[in-house]
């Protein structure tokens, strides 16, 4: 049993299909997992849509809309809470994205390539890995400590 | 999860008005995009879009005012965005679309704007 006043270390995990409608189903899984970290309130509604970006962009693009699996493995500890997004769907590197000039983007009438960009604005990593035959990794972490990744 | 829906309804001053209530995600937004293009091809470019009821919006919901607001901006209207709450607020803020549209706090001050 966890101390009175010292966060959870826990590690769980979900599988969902591809499927828009599951993307309310990862929300209520990171929600309870975040609630059990030791993340502030205040930041818990931005860690979840950093994840709901993340998810909408592999049933979008990584699956273009078609079957497929995404698993979300959240680990946590006092210092840090860790989202790891594994999936099948094509190669998307979120590097290669640049932050949108939201000007242009409106003159433009441009609805979509945000998500990318609220992942950075939130979370205090965004990395991605690919291997060939193995599954696309996306990690996102959010330091828990007062000064973000200085922490 | 509340069921996502969408109502509208002329408020006066060729405005009107559309309720949203719900989650405005990438499995609900294609529903407000309908409903907006419906408005747009019925000659309604004054929206007001009443966000008080909306618990949750991701980067596809805002992406839907971002993809309209030009093209309500050239028939003479806009898109005013009425009472978000503070999670669907937040999200603008990360976008830095807080400064591009306006915001009100009820109908009559939305319609105001269009004066």
């Amino acid at each position: 049993m966890t101390p009175m006043g010292t966060p959870a270390s826990f590690r769980r995990d979900l599988r969902v299909t591809s499927e828009t409608k599951n993307l309310s189903v990862v929300r209520d899984f990171v929600s309870e997992c975040a609630t059990r970290s030791a993340l502030p309130r205040t930041e818990m509604n931005k860690v979840i849509l950093a994840v709901d970006e993340a998810v909408s962009n592999i049933m979008r693009h990584g699956y273009r809309g078609g079957p497929g699996e995404i698993e979300l493995v959240v680990e946590a500890d006092p210092k840090r809470i860790a989202i790891t997004i594994l999936d099948s769907g094509t190669k998307f590197d979120p590097d290669r994205v640049q932050d949108p000039d939201m000007g242009e983007h409106i003159r433009q009438g441009r609805k979509s390539g945000l998500g990318i960009f609220l992942m950075r604005q939130i979370m205090d990593e965004v990395s991605y890995s690919f291997r060939e035959g193995v599954r696309n990794q996306l990690r996102l972490v959010k330091y828990l400590g007062p000064g973000g990744a200085e922490a | 999860m509340p069921k996502f829906q969408i109502t509208t309804q002329k408020v006066g001053n060729n405005v009107t008005l559309v309720n949203v209530q719900g989650f405005l995600d990438a499995h609900t937004f294609e529903e407000m995009e309908t409903t907006i293009t419906g408005l747009f091809n019925e000659k309604q470019f004054r929206l007001v879009v009443d966000l008080s009821k909306v618990d949750y919006i991701s980067s596809a919901g805002a992406g839907v005012f971002i993809g309209a607001i030009g093209t309500a901006q050239e028939n003479r209207g806009s898109i005013i965005l009425m009472k978000p709450t503070a999670n669907v607020k937040e999200v603008f803020d990360l976008l830095g679309l807080s400064q591009l549209f306006q915001f009100a706090d009820d109908v009559d001050s939305a319609i105001k704007i269009f004066q």
